[in-house]
């Protein structure tokens, strides 16, 4: 009934909503001009715009080489935590009352336990196997955190799934592998997509885990962004920021374009 | 006619869950080429048969055969079974044409015989030309006509249909009835159907079983079930009835004299199975057994008239006590107030014992 609310208390209402996504939202666009600052500060808002320190972070092999290793464990991180995670979501799926209970929550768990502590007993186990400073050891840390986000998010269809649809399909004549490949998996795969975004975001947003793990070869981009800050405070930070902006950005545009077609087919 | 399908026998089986007893020990032959209703209310064990059958579940005791193949331990996918659920569960990722392919897909039949008979199915349950159509587009009633179409086009050896109608108005479902029917009279595919709606057994049905309690207590012809009810439950859910408390006072070559309270009088009249002397048992009267114009009936007052179309039913209060619903075609003493005789036939009557259920 917001036709019926007074003019007035409409506006208050919008413009407390405005206050609130501008508070969350500006900061974090912030880094865009500071990145075209021509000066050797950060300075809001930039004195003379320039693509000088693009030029300094695309020039500058640290930061492609941290950037390249960002990738890499993203990519193995989200691999890792997508099979392990919708392989959870179904078996979870399976269990009665209790059990699922108690496993979800099990599962959820790196949500819930500091990272800090995570990090610190990954860090102790890493050491015991001699993976320290590898990138594989830094994915297994990266997919143990994004693990419940892909579990979550594949659950959602999950859910939403016909039981019937099941066992009409095995009354049809399919087998379990063909009944998942050709009824389940069509109907949860905007969760997977869904799932697969949070894991990458989480991987390539991870500071705590990765600076524990990080050999000086095996810096990801976050870890190179917090020790540039500390030394030198230069705008070139402000690129890296922007960029993982832009990969945030896009690949939740991805996932947005997988969607429609799910939500129209259980319209 | 020799039909399409298979003949299907259960052998004791029985189901339960945890203590739950979803099925009791069941014996049932169905014939090939037959078509039979498991009627009745919900929790009676209806859908609990029909998975048993199915091989969604698999039965605690017993042994299900398929002619003469023992099925028992053959998981769903074994049996070549088609079924139609309540919900249709229709895949909404694919099309009509895809829905109705799954099967034959699955079982590896060639891209140009697939696209025949699903053209062909498709035809059967007249939907011509709507292969390409998204389900979503569709109505209930187009919807439960592919969920059909799915069933049948992998030629099952038996068609299971849950409660396949619940979901239509009635208009649509009074259509779909005389549609299935013709379907089965045309193929004569062993079918078996659930339905609670007793004029839909009766309408659909070779022979249909009444079930109560997780058992089956009468399978018959709609006409055995009507004439001969084996209990009150049976008499009460099939057609309308009058069920006046009586009491057996003596028994004797399947005729009971009883005692009715509510008509103040002792009548003879044959008696179903598991009526006792001393034993608390029910008169059954139909309501269109019922005359107004007898010689030497009861007298009454009509105290609710509803009319249903071309019938009456009216309420008569009788002096005696009890009350008897009254149906005719036509009859102009049934307006309310009237003080009128009411009589029967003998031959009508039953003496019947009450509900088995809940023992």
């Amino acid at each position: 009934m917001p036709s019926a609310a007074p003019l007035t208390a409409r506006f208050v209402v919008n413009a407390l909503a405005a206050l609130v996504l501008g508070f969350l939202v500006l900061p974090m666009l912030a880094v865009i001009p500071a990145a075209f600052n021509q000066s050797s500060f950060i300075t809001l808002p930039p004195t003379r715009l320039s693509w000088r320190w693009y030029e300094a972070f695309f020039a500058d092999s640290e930061w492609m080489t941290s950037l390249a290793n960002s990738i890499k464990v993203g990519s193995l991180a989200t691999a890792i935590s997508l099979v392990l995670g919708t392989s959870a979501a179904l078996g979870l799926q399976r269990l009665g009352g209790r059990a699922r209970l108690m496993l979800t929550g099990l599962i959820l768990a790196p949500m819930v336990v500091p990272v800090i502590v995570t990090a610190i007993a990954l860090y102790r186990s890493i050491i015991d196997i001699k993976m320290t400073g590898s990138l594989a050891a830094m994915a297994v840390g990266h997919a143990l955190l994004a693990l419940p986000l892909v579990v979550i998010n594949v659950g959602v269809p999950l859910r939403a799934l016909d039981p019937n649809w099941h066992l009409a399909a095995a009354g049809l004549g399919a087998g379990p592998w063909t009944i998942f490949r050709t009824i389940t998996l069509p109907n949860i795969i905007p969760g997977i997509a869904a799932g697969a975004v949070f894991a990458a975001m989480t991987s390539f947003d991870e500071v705590v885990i990765s600076v524990f793990l990080a050999g000086y070869q095996t810096k990801t981009l976050p870890v190179k962004m917090w020790e540039t800050i500390r030394i030198e405070f230069t705008p070139v930070v402000a690129v890296a920021a922007t960029l993982l902006l832009l990969l945030a950005v896009v690949l939740f545009l991805v996932v947005h374009l997988f969607t429609p077609r799910v939500a129209g087919a259980s319209r | 006619m020799s039909g399409q399908g298979r003949g299907l026998r259960l052998a004791g089986v029985a189901k339960s869950y945890g203590s739950v007893t979803a099925l009791r020990q069941t014996d049932l032959t169905v014939e090939a080429g037959e078509f039979l209703t498991l009627l009745g209310p919900s929790g009676s064990g209806k859908t609990t048969l029909l998975n048993l059958v199915a091989g969604y579940v698999s039965p605690d005791e017993g042994q299900i055969f398929v002619d003469e193949r023992d099925v028992t331990s053959v998981p769903a996918r074994g049996r070549n079974i088609g079924m139609v659920f309540q919900n249709y569960a229709l895949f909404p990722h694919f099309d009509v044409a895809g829905n109705i392919a799954y099967g034959l897909k699955v079982r590896g039949v060639s891209k140009a015989e697939i696209a025949e008979r699903v053209s062909a199915v498709l035809a059967l349950v007249q939907l011509d030309g709507y292969g390409g159509r998204a389900i979503q587009q569709l109505s209930g009633g187009q919807q439960q006509r592919v969920a059909l179409a799915r069933a049948l086009v992998i030629e099952p050896d038996i068609l299971l249909m849950d409660e396949p109608l619940g979901a239509l108005d009635r208009q649509l479902r009074k259509i779909v009835q005389l549609e299935l029917r013709r379907l089965h009279e045309a193929h004569r595919r062993t079918t078996i159907y659930v339905t609670h709606d007793q004029e839909e057994a009766l309408i659909l049905s070779d022979r249909v079983a009444v079930m109560h309690d997780a058992r089956i207590i009468q399978i018959g012809t709609a006409a055995e079930l009507y004439a001969d009810p084996v209990d009150a439950f049976v008499a009460g859910f099939i057609g309308e009835s009058n069920l006046l408390p009586a009491r057996v006072i003596a028994l004797s070559g399947g005729i009971a004299a009883v005692e009715v309270p509510g008509l103040r009088r002792e009548l003879c009249a044959r008696a179903a199975p598991g009526v006792a002397v001393g034993r608390s048992a029910r008169l059954l009267i139909r309501p269109e057994h019922l005359q107004t114009d007898a010689a030497q009936g009861i007298t009454g007052v009509v105290d609710q008239v509803v009319y249903l179309g071309e019938l009456v039913a009216a309420r008569v209060a009788l002096e005696t006590g009890g009350a008897l619903w009254i149906r005719r075609v036509g009859d102009k003493v049934l307006v309310h107030g009237a003080k009128i005789e009411v009589g029967w036939a003998i031959e009508h009557l039953r003496v019947v014992a009450e509900a088995s259920g809940g023992e």
